[in-house]
């Protein structure tokens, strides 16, 4: 595996004195501080082993005991009850993500939830990121080779499989087409769609469409996400897990400690950006926000993200970034490998703000991230954001970079304000947007469907 | 005529007990989606009522902890993705208690867009920034384990349950028991004889303040017998 390269910027050796510390509340630009020497951080080149997941019980501190209690009580009725949970790769993404956490968790409630995973040749997944960046938008020639390739693969997983369980869950469009052993079987069939079919390449949708007709029961992340379909459509919104590496709690000598490693002053204010390297999240207008509003307010910005290592594109953008922010001592970049979620969590909570200015997104569970941590967040009115931010109740909404350049300005300014969105955000969070919450929607959507409700 | 002392009221026993319960709820996308108030009015017409309660009493406990005010979906919507200000004041001064079912509902959101379109025909056809999804909820009734057989009870009961639960016996009683009234206020009358506590109850404003701020007032409203 390449090594990660560090990406944080060199410092102008110099003379000089830490800058003078200035409060949020009298953020002025301080034309008189002097550039730190910056280290090159320490950053770890294997990922550390995986954590045993959490019990239901570990949660009782986060959602209180009531909240508990009324999972157990939902889950008696579909005690002893079999699911089958399908999708398209074991590691990597947020759904094999989410189903790390949540399988243990139905299995804890006596659901007894068996995972799979299709197979299928490198023949296959390019057909299916087709049609994943089609059902996007993206313009594409869809083929009958691609279509047979689709349905080849589709029916050689349903031949290996068995499906004798009372509810069976298929996770988006790859492996859609398992539907065809519904008439075997006596199971209740759902179909989790975690993409944006808002836009989708018509003649992709169409031919997927006639599969996804014939689930009991379809679930998606936003109603604008959803389709017009003959079949009960459900709202799970996307989930983040408040007991992970990036989310749990962190001591405050270790916030510090990976703040001194990446050269982050905690004692000045803190605008940051976690994201991949991608056009799409929009580092350059991130930048461009930052030089607006640092004629008004002190503060530095710290762009930390990842994906540039593996990624032609990334690297161009990263490189693009690096050029336009110069040797401003008040950026920094990191470039993180894949495995640093602690450090991750650690600058999200170091920050002041959280800045998410992408110009297309999924869901942006990064924004939900943030608002879990009660960080003051300003968000592109993009996918699933509007139903994170509420606007100026959960967070602020920006549809421009002089927006965004604004709202860093007010927001660092006006701190009360600021921290009532923090902690609005948050609230927002635990009541939409943990993995408890989703497990409570997955009971209540077997019972539905299994008729104990 | 007896004057109740506070220790009276305190273990005065109820004729029969509270028992608290919750609900837990689960989104369903329906078919209407509004772009323009033309559109919403209509699909105010069309909805099914779980959408017209998902969306009025639902989204007030999905909100519950914002201070700011948050009233109901529809108001939200008008103001911030059609910019109609006047008709989100409007909306927004809708009180889901004055509402036994959601017929009366219905209309009275009906006759507030039509009125407004009336005075503003223009603005029929203006686009929202982003449609109007009406959603309604399957819901489930949770028991909990907390009963209460007496005041002092129900006071630790009430400081005991989820914000949740108090959604479900304040506010969405209403509608359940089709009468201006909540179950904490009719347990209190009816099962401990104290009227006029249950009617001081059922005045507390649940729209300027956060679910919890109506916990505290409940609180304060029942310890006031006792003290």
């Amino acid at each position: 595996m390449e090594e990660p390269r560090s990406a944080v910027q060199s410092q102008k050796e110099g003379e000089g004195q830490r800058a003078e510390s200035s409060t949020v509340a009298n953020a002025v630009t301080d034309t008189t501080a002097r550039p730190r020497e910056r280290r090159a951080p320490r950053i770890s080149d294997t990922p550390p082993p995986p954590a045993p997941p959490p019990l239901l019980q570990d949660y009782a501190p986060i959602i209180g005991k009531s909240q508990l209690d009324e999972l157990y009580f939902l889950a008696t009725a579909v005690r002893g009850k079999n699911v089958k949970m399908v999708n398209s790769t074991a590691v990597g993404g947020g759904v094999a993500e989410m189903l790390n956490r949540l399988v243990p968790l139905l299995d804890e409630l006596e659901v007894h939830t068996r995972w799979e995973v299709i197979t299928g040749g490198n023949d296959f997944f390019e057909v299916t990121k087709s049609f994943h960046n089609a059902l996007h938008g993206a313009e594409y020639t869809l083929t009958q080779a691609a279509k047979d390739v689709f349905l080849q693969h589709n029916e050689l997983n349903r031949q290996r499989m068995s499906f004798d369980e009372d509810v069976i869950v298929i996770h988006d469009p790859q492996p859609a087409g398992l539907i065809a052993s519904k008439k075997d079987h006596a199971a209740r069939w759902v179909w989790r769609c975690h993409i944006d079919l808002s836009n989708p390449n018509p003649d992709v949708w169409s031919f997927l469409k006639p599969f996804v007709e014939q689930y009991d029961a379809t679930i998606f992340s936003s109603p604008s996400f959803a389709r017009r379909l003959p079949v009960p459509q459900y709202l799970f919104y996307p989930c983040i897990d408040p007991l992970s590496e990036k989310n749990k709690e962190l001591e405050q000598a270790y916030i510090q400690g990976v703040c001194d490693n990446f050269g982050i002053d905690c004692s000045r204010p803190v605008v940051t950006q976690i994201s991949r390297f991608d056009r799409l999240k929009d580092p350059l207008g991130v930048v461009q926000a930052y030089k607006m509003a640092k004629r008004y307010v002190d503060f530095q910005l710290v762009l930390a993200g990842g994906g540039a290592a593996d990624d032609p594109e990334g690297n161009a953008v990263l490189q693009e970034v690096n050029d336009v922010v110069g040797d401003d001592p008040d950026v920094i970049i990191l470039n993180l490998p894949p495995w640093s979620a602690l450090e991750i969590n650690a600058i999200q909570r170091a920050s002041t703000l959280v800045v998410q200015k992408s110009l297309r997104e999924g869901f942006g569970l990064t924004v939900t991230e943030a608002l879990w941590k009660g960080k003051p967040t300003i968000a592109s009115a993009v996918g699933g954001i509007p139903t994170q931010i509420i606007d100026r109740l959960t967070g602020v909404l920006v549809h421009s970079v002089e927006g965004c350049a604004y709202q860093i300005r007010y927001l660092l300014t006006h701190p009360e304000f600021a921290q009532q969105l923090g902690r609005n955000g948050r609230e927002h969070v635990k009541e939409n947007f943990l993995m408890t919450t989703n497990v409570r929607r997955w009971l209540l959507l077997f019972r539905i469907l299994l008729g104990a409700n | 005529m007896s004057v109740s002392t506070s220790s009276e009221i305190a273990t005065r026993a109820a004729t029969s007990p509270f028992e608290f319960k919750s609900a837990a709820n689960l989104l369903r996308i329906e078919r209407e989606q509004s772009r323009t108030l033309g559109e919403l009015l209509r699909d105010l017409h069309t909805c099914p009522d779980s959408s017209i309660f998902q969306h009025t009493f639902r989204t007030l406990q999905e909100h519950h902890f914002i201070k700011e005010g948050f009233s109901n979906d529809f108001a939200h919507w008008s103001y911030t993705e059609i910019g109609a200000v006047g008709l989100g004041e409007r909306l927004i001064s809708l009180d889901v208690r004055e509402f036994t079912n959601i017929a009366d509902l219905r209309a009275r959101l009906e006759g507030i867009v039509s009125d407004f379109l009336a005075q503003n025909p223009r603005a029929r056809d203006q686009e929202a920034v982003s449609p109007f999804y009406f959603c309604s909820a399957d819901t489930v009734v949770v028991p909990t384990e907390i009963k209460a057989h007496n005041i002092q009870e129900f006071i630790e009961g009430l400081r005991a349950v989820s914000v949740h639960s108090i959604h479900y016996h304040f506010i969405e009683a209403r509608l359940r028991r089709e009468l201006e009234t909540n179950d904490f206020s009719i347990w209190l009358k009816r099962d401990l004889g104290l009227p006029g506590v249950a009617a001081r109850l059922n005045q507390i404003d649940i729209y300027t303040s956060t679910a919890e701020g109506v916990r505290r007032q409940i609180l304060r409203t029942l310890e006031g017998p006792l003290n």
